[in-house]
C-alpha cells in the first residue's frame, strides 16, 4: 500500500545541512499497525510528517496505492490530506473554540456533506472512541486522554486510508495512554485501519504488528511482531 | 467554493460563540471609536455649514433675493416687483430694502457702516432682525430719526468688541450722527442695539425705509433688494424660476447663489479640513482594523496550521477571517452608531458654543453614514483577508511549529 524508496530530508544545504533522513526505504501493507521508534532526533517525526504530506522530502520517492504522492501539487496534497489521510498530533491540535463534534464534523463539511450528515458522521466517529456522550464539550472541558480520543475521532471520521499518529500518548498518563492505544488497536482489528504511529515508549509496541526503528535518520531495524 | 463558505462560516461562528468575550468587547469598542472618528467631525462641520448658511438666509438674503440688473443701483418700482413675487405660489413673504453706505459718529468716534432701510413690520416675517435686539426696541412703522445699530459698532459686542472699531459703549437712547454717502447728515436716536454674533449683522445699522428714500430723494418705490421667504425650504430654485416666469426682469438669486462668494471660501476651507480628516480617519481606521485582525490571526497561527494539516482549504480559512472581521466591524459600526446618536442627542441639547454665542449643532447626514459604513465594511474584508491569506500561504510546519 505504501512504498517508500530512499527518502531523504535535509534541512539547510552544503556542509552545515542537517540530515534528518538519510535515505529510508520500506513498504507498509494495508491493515498494518506499525510503530516507528527511535531516540529523540532519529528522524521518526520527520518521516511521519512527510508520509502524512505535511512536509516535503528532499529526495526519494513515496507512493500510496501506486500514486506518487510526493510530487503532487499543494492543492491536491490538501485534498489528499482531507480525504485519504488522518493525522493525530502529539498535543491533540484541536480547535479550542469548537466542541468535540464540531472539531470532527468540520472535515465532513469540507468534503461537501450536509450539516446533518456531517454531524451524524462525527457522532459515529466519537462513538468509536467512546466519547459520543461528550460531543458537546469543548476541549477545555475534556481530559488529556479524551482530547486525544477526539483528535483520533477527527482523524478517522473521514475513514482515511492511513491513520498517522505522532507520539499520541506523549502528554498522557499510563491509564489514558492505554485508553488511546486500545482505541487504535480496536480500529485496526475491527475496521482494518492502517495505522502508522511514532512512539518512543517500548511498551506501546505490545499493541502493534510491526516496529520500524530509526537511528540518526537511517532505518536500523524492521521487526514483524504479529501476523 | 460553497464548501469553503460553509466551513469558513462555521470557523467564524465557533470563534465568536466561544471566543474570549472581553477581547471581543474591546475590539468592538475600538472599532466603534474608529467609526465615530469617521462620522463625528464631518457632522460638526455640517452643523457649522448649516449655521452659517442659516445666517445668510435669516439676515441679508432671505431664501431668494432680487437685485437690480446690470449697472443699475436700484430696482425700479419695487412695489410692482413685490406684487408679482407675492402672487407666486410657495412664497411666504417678501419685502424691499435699501442698502447704502454711511459713517456713524458718536463722541468723536467714527465708524463706517452699511445702513439698511427696511420696513419694520414686514421684517418680522422676513428676517431675525426684530428678534435680536439686546437693548432697547426694534423699529416701528412710525420710527423716524431712530436707528438700530449692531453691537460691534456700538461697542457692546462681547464677540467682536476687540476686533472692529466701534463707537465706544453707545447705548439705547444715545444720539449718533450719520453721514450718508451722498453727504447728507442726520442725527438719530439709537432705538435699539442688535446682536446676531454675525459680522454682516453686528456691523450693520437699520433705519426705516422711508429715511433712506428721503435722504437720497428716491421716488417710485426704489430698492436695492427685494428679499423673499418661501413656504418650504429646498424649493428656492423652483421659486426662483417661478419669479422669473412671473415677469420679474431683475436678477433673481437663491440664498445659496449669494452665499457662495461669501461662504464658499469658508466652506471650502472647512471642506478641505473635512476631506483631510476623513482621509486621516480612514488611514488610521484601516491601520487599526488591520492591526487588530493581524494580531488575532497571529494568535491563531497554530490553529490555521492545524486546519490546513487536517485538510481545510486555505480559501475556507481566509473566508473565516473575512467573516470574523466583518462581524467585528459590523458590531463596531452598530456600537459606533449608538454612540454617535447618543452624542448627537447630547449636542442637540447642549450645542458647541462658538464665538460665545454661536451654537453649533452637529448635523446627521445619512449619505455620510452610509459611506462610512460601506467604507468600514470594505476595510474589514481587506483587513481580515490579507493577514489570514498571508498566514494560510505559510507551510504547515511553519504555521504549527514555527519551523
Amino acid at each position: 500500500m505504501i512504498i517508500v524508496k530512499n527518502l531523504k530530508r535535509y534541512y539547510g544545504t552544503g556542509e552545515t545541512a542537517v540530515k534528518a533522513l538519510r535515505g529510508v526505504s520500506f513498504e507498509i501493507n494495508k491493515g498494518e499497525f506499525v510503530a516507528i521508534m527511535g531516540a529523540s532526533g532519529s528522524g521518526k517525526t520527520t518521516l511521519l510528517r512527510i508520509l502524512a504530506l505535511l512536509d516535503d522530502a528532499t529526495d526519494g520517492e513515496y507512493t500510496i496505492r501506486g500514486l506518487k504522492v510526493s510530487s503532487l501539487p499543494e492543492a491536491e496534497r490538501s485534498y489528499y490530506r482531507l480525504t485519504q489521510v488522518g493525522y493525530v498530533f502529539q498535543d491533540y491540535a484541536l480547535i479550542n473554540e469548537m466542541s468535540a463534534a464540531e472539531n470532527v464534523y468540520i472535515l465532513s463539511m469540507m468534503e461537501g456533506k450536509s450539516r446533518k450528515e456531517s454531524y451524524e458522521t462525527a457522532l459515529e466517529a466519537l462513538d468509536k472512541v467512546g466519547l459520543k456522550e461528550k460531543h458537546n464539550r469543548i476541549p477545555d472541558e475534556l481530559s488529556g486522554g479524551e482530547k486525544q480520543r477526539v483528535a483520533i475521532a477527527r482523524a478517522i471520521a473521514k475513514k482515511p486510508d492511513i491513520l498517522f499518529a505522532d507520539e499520541p500518548c506523549a502528554n498522557l498518563d499510563t491509564r489514558n495512554s492505554k485508553q488511546v492505544l486500545d482505541v487504535f488497536k480496536e480500529l485496526n482489528e475491527k475496521y482494518g485501519q492502517t495505522i502508522i504511529m511514532v512512539t518512543h515508549e517500548p511498551w506501546h509496541t505490545e499493541y502493534v504488528d510491526r516496529v520500524i526503528t530509526l537511528e540518526d535518520g537511517s532505518l536500523v531495524s524492521d521487526v514483524q511482531k504479529r501476523r | 467554493m460553497i464548501n469553503d463558505i460553509r466551513v469558513g462560516a462555521l470557523i467564524a461562528y465557533c470563534s465568536v460563540k466561544r471566543g474570549n468575550k472581553k477581547t471581543l468587547m474591546f475590539i468592538v469598542f475600538v472599532l466603534s471609536l474608529i467609526f465615530m472618528n469617521l462620522v463625528f467631525l464631518p457632522s460638526m462641520i455640517g452643523g457649522m455649514t448649516v449655521l452659517f448658511t442659516g445666517m445668510m438666509q435669516d439676515y441679508p438674503y432671505g431664501d431668494v433675493v432680487i437685485e437690480p440688473t446690470g449697472d443699475n443701483t436700484y430696482i425700479n418700482n419695487a412695489d410692482n416687483v413685490l406684487q408679482k413675487v407675492r402672487a407666486v405660489e410657495g412664497v411666504r413673504a417678501a419685502t424691499k430694502r435699501l442698502d447704502v453706505g454711511a459713517s456713524i459718529e458718536h463722541k468723536q468716534k467714527v465708524v463706517g457702516v452699511t445702513v439698511t432701510g427696511l420696513l419694520p413690520t414686514e421684517e418680522y416675517e422676513i428676517s431675525r432682525y426684530p428678534y435680536i435686539i439686546t437693548e432697547g426696541d426694534f423699529l416701528g412703522e412710525l420710527s423716524r430719526d431712530e436707528i438700530i445699530i449692531g453691537a460691534a459698532i456700538a461697542g457692546t459686542s462681547p464677540v467682536f468688541g476687540e476686533i472692529y472699531d466701534n463707537l465706544g459703549e453707545v447705548r439705547a437712547g444715545s444720539l449718533v450722527d450719520v453721514t450718508y454717502s451722498n453727504g447728507v447728515k442726520r442725527t438719530y436716536k439709537v432705538k435699539g442695539i442688535m446682536e446676531g454674533t454675525f459680522e454682516l449683522v453686528d456691523l450693520n445699522a437699520l433705519v426705516h425705509y422711508k429715511e433712506i428714500e428721503e435722504v437720497y430723494g428716491l421716488e417710485e418705490s426704489k430698492a436695492t433688494s427685494v428679499v423673499v421667504r418661501v413656504d418650504k425650504q429646498g424649493t428656492e430654485e423652483q421659486i426662483q424660476d417661478k419669479i422669473r416666469e412671473a415677469g420679474v426682469n431683475e436678477q433673481v438669486f437663491t440664498w445659496a447663489d449669494k452665499s457662495e462668494s461669501l461662504i464658499r471660501q469658508a466652506m471650502q476651507s472647512l471642506g478641505a479640513i473635512d476631506v483631510m480628516s476623513k482621509f486621516v480617519s480612514l488611514i488610521v481606521g484601516a491601520a487599526l482594523v488591520l492591526i487588530i485582525i493581524y494580531i488575532n490571526v497571529l494568535n491563531r497561527k497554530k490553529e490555521i496550521g492545524i486546519l490546513k494539516a487536517v485538510g481545510i482549504t486555505p480559501g475556507s480559512i481566509v473566508l473565516s477571517y473575512a467573516f470574523l472581521s466583518m462581524f467585528y466591524v459590523s458590531l463596531g459600526i452598530f456600537a459606533g452608531l449608538v454612540l454617535y446618536f447618543a452624542l448627537m442627542l447630547y449636542f442637540q441639547a447642549n450645542p458647541v458654543v462658538f464665538y460665545e454665542t454661536m451654537e453649533i449643532r452637529p448635523q446627521i447626514d445619512p449619505v455620510l453614514l452610509i459611506q462610512s459604513i460601506v467604507t468600514m465594511l470594505t476595510l474589514s474584508v481587506i483587513a481580515g483577508t490579507l493577514p489570514a491569506w498571508s498566514v494560510s500561504k505559510e507551510s504547515i510546519l511553519k504555521a504549527i511549529w514555527s519551523r
